[in-house]
């Protein structure tokens, strides 16, 4: 027998593997597939709208002073959805934290930014996906109960086809939002009372203080904005829809900054 | 090769590593060894970029961990804590991992097949034991084919035969050529298996050594000898090549490279007189203990004079 005492360390050959942003892309998305969670959600989001609506589509009885549209009458689940969405996407990135999962998935791409670029991007366009699989299920749908009523409308009546299509992108954006408050946070139940509470309670809250100037500032807020954009004919307090589509990506935009900027700065 | 040089790593106050300096080399199997709390883990994640040092380098195979295009090629990590997705199975885990780096399907099931998960491996992970866990943890390492291996704390958990395995696993991936960094709190695991050691306490360099030179350092295989004669004894004993011998305190010897029949033979023989004649019975692990016992961070303290008094007090108001 004989012994090797120092074995040969032959030059490595180049590796056939590499990290690029596309395969980065091709993992978020088996990950998020890969959940049970996944599935339970989105169909939760799903059924919620298609069941509201036309539930609410059945039973409704003209009222002259009605203070809704077709589109929103249709889509009475949408703010329900809309919450279910947010709390995947603080899944989404918090989840990795609570389970330590986030230190396999940094090791395998320390660079780390090109992780939260690939989850904000396949988690959004997924939920924009489902949505609009949804709204514009439901709404067809709907429409069969409400023929004849003052609630009447088809895709081609001013501002019906924005309304539906901004009722499936506010949503997703939103969710988009409240996946970067995960990152940020790095706990799941930190990102959904942030969200419930500084996204959804607190404008209204706020809205309610005796100075004009409340009204305008929170117009500019994510689920404000996210209104503006599923009106047919938006509120006078809200902001127009192109204003609110900006308003929305701006809401986005930041939260990936702050959340990528704590990203490369902390430690995992 | 992993090569740290002046790594310091402080949380506020406190350092988890204090300018740690060394280099851990192709084809051996390399031990690290420190109490709980020392600063392996920590270290460990510096290597991974996980955790950024406050000061100093830390790089494997010459680049920082993240300045290689092909990460998990270069190193492949099982950390002490947790890294899964409980709700994930096995395969959609490695799977994940696979897909950032294009590794192919086929290389999965090698790895999988590997560790022993090939039954389980659609199963969530949510119901997996330690140990499987534990084999998981070192497929998701071996993924990629890496250079470097590092594993913390690799064998908690397992069953005897699977620390077999482990043992066994690594000495042939350093037989490969490959570098191999292991960490542990248990010397007499760390003896069966690596070749070098890397121990630390409290953050700092205790020894950087070899596992022979650490047994040789401990002494043991000594012969503890007490004798009124003990320079005369030792004058004998010393006439056989390879002998040691050294007296400490006086009237003592400590003796190597012989056994007892030998030196009471000697003594025997010229009329010395032995009050003791015993094997020095200090374990590995004692010596272990020995070189750390300052740096321990939570030292148990039963029996010292102030949990004493406490109980005492306790027990008086009871």
């Amino acid at each position: 027998m004989t012994t090797v005492l120092t074995p040969a360390v032959a030059p490595r050959a180049a590796s056939p593997y590499r990290v690029t942003p596309l395969r980065v892309l091709r993992a978020e998305w088996s990950k998020l597939w890969s959940l049970r969670s996944t599935w339970i959600t989105l169909a939760v989001a799903s059924t919620l709208v298609l069941a509201f609506g036309l539930l609410v589509a059945a039973n409704y009885t003209p009222q002259s002073d009605a203070d809704i549209d077709p589109v929103q009458l249709t889509l009475l689940g949408a703010p329900l959805a809309q919450v279910v969405l947010a709390v995947l996407g603080v899944l989404v990135t918090a989840g990795e934290y609570s389970t330590g999962m986030i230190r396999a998935t940094m090791s395998a791409v320390p660079r780390r930014l090109p992780v939260l670029w690939a989850k904000a991007a396949v988690f959004g366009a997924i939920a924009l996906g489902v949505l609009l699989v949804t709204v514009f299920l439901t709404f067809p749908l709907g429409q069969l109960f409400l023929s004849g009523t003052d609630m009447e409308a088809s895709l081609g009546d001013p501002g019906v086809l924005r309304a539906l299509l901004g009722s499936a992108v506010a949503p997703a954006l939103i969710g988009v939002f409240s996946l970067t408050l995960g990152s940020l946070l790095r706990s799941v139940p930190g990102g959904i009372v942030t969200y419930v509470g500084g996204v959804t309670i607190l404008p209204e809250v706020v809205r309610m203080l005796p100075f004009a100037v409340m009204d305008d500032i929170v117009q500019f807020l994510p689920v404000q904005a996210g209104e503006a954009l599923s009106a047919v004919s938006p509120d006078a307090q809200l902001l127009s829809p192109g204003a609110a589509l900006i308003t929305l990506c701006a809401w986005v935009v930041a939260g990936l900054g702050a959340a990528g900027l704590t990203l490369i700065r902390r430690d995992v | 090769m992993i090569e740290a040089r002046g790594l310091t790593k402080r949380y506020g106050d406190k350092a988890a590593v204090s300018d740690l300096t060394f280099t851990v080399r192709p084809g051996t199997v390399t031990g690290f060894l420190g109490p709980n709390g020392s600063g392996k883990s920590t270290t460990m994640r510096m290597i991974l970029g996980l955790d950024a040092p406050t000061r100093g380098d830390i790089r494997v195979g010459g680049r920082s961990y993240a300045a290689h295009p092909a990460p998990l090629y270069e190193v492949g990590a099982l950390l002490e804590a947790r890294s899964v997705h409980p709700g994930r199975s096995a395969l959609g885990h490695l799977l994940a991992l696979a897909h950032t780096h294009g590794i192919p399907r086929s290389r999965v099931n090698t790895v999988v097949d590997m560790v022993g998960l090939g039954k389980v491996a659609g199963k969530r992970v949510k119901g997996f034991s330690l140990g499987m866990g534990q084999r998981l943890g070192i497929a998701a390492a071996l993924l990629a084919d890496p250079a470097t291996i590092l594993l913390d704390e690799p064998v908690n958990g397992l069953d005897p035969e699977g620390v077999l395995w482990v043992r066994n696993l690594l000495k042939s991936l350093a037989a490969e050529g490959r570098t191999v960094f292991v960490s542990s709190h248990l010397m007499s695991e760390m003896a069966l298996t690596a070749e070098h050691l890397i121990i630390i306490g409290r953050g700092r360099m205790l020894a950087d050594t070899t596992v022979d030179a650490f047994i040789r350092d401990a002494g043991l295989g000594t012969i503890k000898v007490v004798s009124p004669e003990a320079a005369q004894l030792r004058e004998l004993l010393l006439r056989v090549p390879g002998v040691e011998a050294v007296i400490s305190p006086p009237g003592t010897l400590r003796v190597s490279g012989t056994d007892l029949e030998h030196i009471g033979r000697t003594a025997s023989a010229h009329r010395i007189p032995l009050f003791e004649l015993t094997p020095h019975s200090v374990s590995l692990e004692e010596a272990f203990m020995e070189l750390t016992r300052d740096s321990i961070d939570y030292q148990a303290t039963v029996g010292s004079s102030a949990v004493a008094q406490q109980v005492a007090q306790q027990g008086a108001r009871a």
